[in-house]
């Protein structure tokens, strides 16, 4: 080896070395913000706090009582939040506002329930299931022209615009005899209201929604049963790269489940148990 | 109809009224200070000030507030300005009320007649004193009707500040429907809130209305 190598190798080297400085600040520059901070996990861990949000109009995951938050989200978040070994602050938002909310970084952990569908999969990261998002219908109480689901041909039903139930009751009207009208609203209550109005003649949400809305006005609601979509369930939502964060709920809320909590949270909003997947179940629509 | 549903959140609508109140205040004081400020610019000698005014008007009265209040408080925090959500929601209600106030303002000035300050000149008022005593006492009176009518249309466009998260008036109206399944007592409830605010706003401006006449010999 002659002192000429030795001197090339180090120049190539020192070359190499430059350009990985220069690609490396580039990166700097180019990442997003926050890339290089620590994960959220360890945020929430640090400030002692989970921050959460939904729009607290969907009972009875979703409950502003008088201005106190209530709601199956809220004790099982409570729950959660004690195995983290931190405190959750609640954020009210419009669901418009929810999931730009959560990518603006406005707050750590979307607990409005969202159902898990194959579009969304793509762009957020879903918790294990909270609960059964399965479609059904919900008529007033003194109509007997609809007994089962197949009965609303020909009929108007409403549900709330962007929701994958209204997805699947046109996918499950396409198949009746008779088309069925859809009506999409802003939010379900505005549906609920124009069904006790007679507007329309059912309206479709998950099943236990529907099921709690019929329990607080039997004197106006009834459920159909069976309901009639594909099983699917709702979730809590993060950011896709809070991986860590994701990790450490999903244990959290099987811990939840394993100490019999989660039955005791169920009985009281649901008025019934049920069983839920362990693990972020593949989507079916 | 359940008139006990009203009883029993009524509570809970006060509450909201109240930061209804609160925010729409913050909003008309702020927008009228930045409308003053824009309204000076406008009429301005300097062409650039001139501009800057006009072009604050388009930007502020052409945007729509619901865009404005969501740019402010999700698209600022992309680019690493987290504003807190009241501060975006008066942010918001100021910056845009602030277009129409300083136009209002503008309107008012430019109807009190030209020779008015001639005349002052020309017996040896200075021209702070043109603007303080002759100007300014007699545009606020031409400006007053317009203004509470913006000050109410403020108070209800306020029900937009709910989008970052403030539980407003309209809001906790919507949160009381869903939760009791009986909206229509939910936003009578609400309404009856908005128009008692109102009528409160309105009686105020009637009384500056006669205060600000007393003078004007008319």
């Amino acid at each position: 080896m002659t002192q000429f190598d030795k001197i090339a190798l180090t120049r190539r080297d020192a070359l190499r070395r430059g350009l990985t400085a220069v690609a490396a600040s580039g990166a700097f520059f180019a990442a997003p913000r926050g890339a290089f901070a620590e994960d959220t996990l360890g945020e929430v861990k640090k400030r002692g706090e989970l921050t959460t949000a939904t729009e607290m109009q969907f009972p009875p995951f979703d409950i502003s009582d008088n201005g106190v938050y209530k709601g199956l989200d809220r004790d099982l978040v409570d729950a959660v939040a004690k195995e983290m070994g931190v405190k959750v602050s609640y954020l009210d938002l419009p669901w418009t506002s929810v999931l730009p909310g959560l990518e603006a970084k406005k707050f750590d952990l979307c607990i409005a329930p969202v159902t898990i569908t194959k579009e969304r999969m793509k762009r957020y990261a879903f918790s294990v299931p909270i609960a059964d998002a399965t479609a059904a219908l919900m008529k007033r109480a003194n109509d007997s022209s609809i007994m089962k689901p197949e009965d609303i041909a020909g009929k108007t039903v409403g549900g709330q615009k962007g929701t994958s139930q209204v997805e699947q009751l046109k996918a499950f009207a396409a198949k009746l005899p008779k088309p069925v009208e859809v009506k999409e609203y802003v939010d379900n209550n505005q549906s609920y209201a124009d069904l006790a109005a007679g507007r329309i003649d059912a309206s479709v949400n998950s099943f236990p929604n529907l099921a709690y809305a019929a329990q607080q006005r039997s004197d106006t609601f009834a459920v159909v049963t069976p309901p009639f979509g594909q099983p699917t369930y709702f979730s809590w939502v993060g950011r896709l790269d809070d991986k860590s964060l994701m990790d450490a709920i999903n244990a959290a809320i099987l811990k939840v489940e394993a100490d019999g909590a989660m039955a005791k949270i169920q009985k009281t909003w649901f008025g019934q148990t049920m069983d839920l997947p362990k693990t972020v179940p593949e989507p079916t629509i | 109809m359940k008139p006990e549903v009203i009883l029993h959140s009524f509570g809970y609508l006060a509450q909201a009224a109240a930061t209804t109140v609160a925010v729409s205040f913050a909003g008309i004081v702020f927008g009228f200070l930045i409308g003053a400020a824009v309204c000076a610019a406008r009429v301005s000698r300097r062409d650039w000030l001139k501009r800057l005014g006009a072009a604050y008007v388009s930007v502020f009265r052409g945007v729509p507030l619901l865009v404005q209040l969501l740019f402010i408080y999700y698209f600022l925090a992309e680019y690493g300005l987290d504003v807190p959500a009241i501060v975006a929601a008066v942010g918001g209600l100021s910056l845009s009320s602030a277009a129409y106030q300083s136009e209002i303002l503008r309107g008012a000035l430019n109807a009190v007649p030209r020779g008015q300050g001639e005349a002052a000149t020309a017996l040896g008022f200075g021209s702070l004193d043109i603007w303080r005593r002759i100007l300014m006492p007699q545009a606020l009176r031409i400006s007053t009707p317009p203004l509470i009518n913006e000050f109410i249309l403020l108070l209800k466009a306020s029900s937009l500040v709910s989008v970052v998260g403030i539980a407003e008036l309209t809001r906790v109206s919507m949160n009381i429907a869903s939760q009791t399944y009986r909206p229509f007592e939910a936003y009578l409830g609400g309404g009856m809130f908005y128009l008692a605010i109102n009528l409160c706003l309105a009686a105020l401006g009637a009384l500056a209305e006669r205060r600000l006449a007393a003078g004007s010999g008319r």
